[in-house]
């Protein structure tokens, strides 16, 4: 019998400055790609700004 | 001849057809038909890039206006992005995405190389910034082909990048994957801010970011196919 309890599982982590980075970095990427969605559809729409 | 819109636009397509050799060579040896997209794209993004310094180096030429226009505005996300669906759709819907992507780029093709032409109307883009601008064309429903396929290329190519970001990111695995798949989406979003950038009046913006997109798409595609040591 062990004296000392099992260690608990650690969870794996990036390097502290890419566990910050990556997620900001999706996120400002994903509301980049909404606005340019809602943009593109309005433009398609109306048809003018982003047909050049 | 200037810097700003010959030389660069030129480099631009010295470094996308760098790039395309690098994923087709890849793509020879690992097969894939993710890296076949991606490397025709990057030609599509080089031919894009030498129309622009050719412009600006000799002026107008029809047959090269075309070709940066069916390349460059119309077809290079599109096929870059279908890339990206290729690695991360099933194949059944990815081989009907590409069945739709090849007979809207023939369609396209067709309409660029029939459309009628006034250099005239060309002036300084005031859309993009770009010396060139589809305002040359003068036949309707060409320029109304383009919101959709960079729509369909944006969304799948950067999407697709942040996406795979994420689930690296999330299972906390291949970090150079992760780092990689940000530097790709970033890249391909740049020519996107360099035409926002003209507009507001900042002169060769779209230049400086379709080079720079170039650059970092090539980047984030070598990070993403060399491991690094996580532990540094």
């Amino acid at each position: 019998m062990s004296k000392n309890k099992s260690p608990k599982q650690s969870k794996r982590q990036y390097p502290p400055f890419w566990e910050k980075f990556i997620p900001a970095a999706v996120i400002i990427i994903t509301v980049i790609i909404i606005l340019l969605v809602f943009i593109t559809i309005r433009v398609a729409l109306g048809m003018e700004a982003f047909s050049i | 001849m200037n810097f700003m819109n010959t030389i660069l636009p030129f480099l631009s397509g010295l470094v996308s057809f760098g790039f395309a050799i690098v994923i087709l060579r890849r793509y020879w040896q690992r097969k894939g038909l993710h890296l076949l997209l991606w490397g025709i794209g990057m030609v599509f993004y080089g031919i894009g890039g030498f129309c622009e310094g050719y412009y600006g180096a000799f002026g107008w030429n029809p047959l090269v206006f075309r070709m940066w226009y069916l390349f460059g505005a119309i077809l290079v996300a599109a096929w870059l992005g279908q890339g990206t669906v290729y690695l991360l759709a099933k194949k059944t819907w990815a081989h009907g995405m590409m069945i739709i992507l090849i007979l809207g780029s023939i369609y396209g093709a067709f309409k660029v190389i029939g459309a009628e032409l006034d250099p005239t109307l060309m002036t300084t883009s005031l859309h993009t910034g770009s010396e060139m601008s589809g305002h040359a064309i003068v036949t309707p429903g060409v320029r109304s082909l383009t919101p959709f396929f960079n729509l369909f290329g944006t969304v799948a190519l950067v999407g697709g990048a942040a996406y795979s970001a994420w689930i690296f990111f999330k299972k906390r695995v291949l970090l150079h994957r992760s780092i990689g798949n940000i530097l790709i989406a970033v890249g391909a979003l740049l020519p996107a801010f360099g035409g926002t950038f003209s507009r507001m009046g900042f002169s060769g913006a779209l230049y400086i970011t379709e080079f720079l997109g170039a650059i970092l798409i090539f980047i984030g595609f070598v990070r993403a196919t060399t491991p690094i040591d996580e532990n540094e």
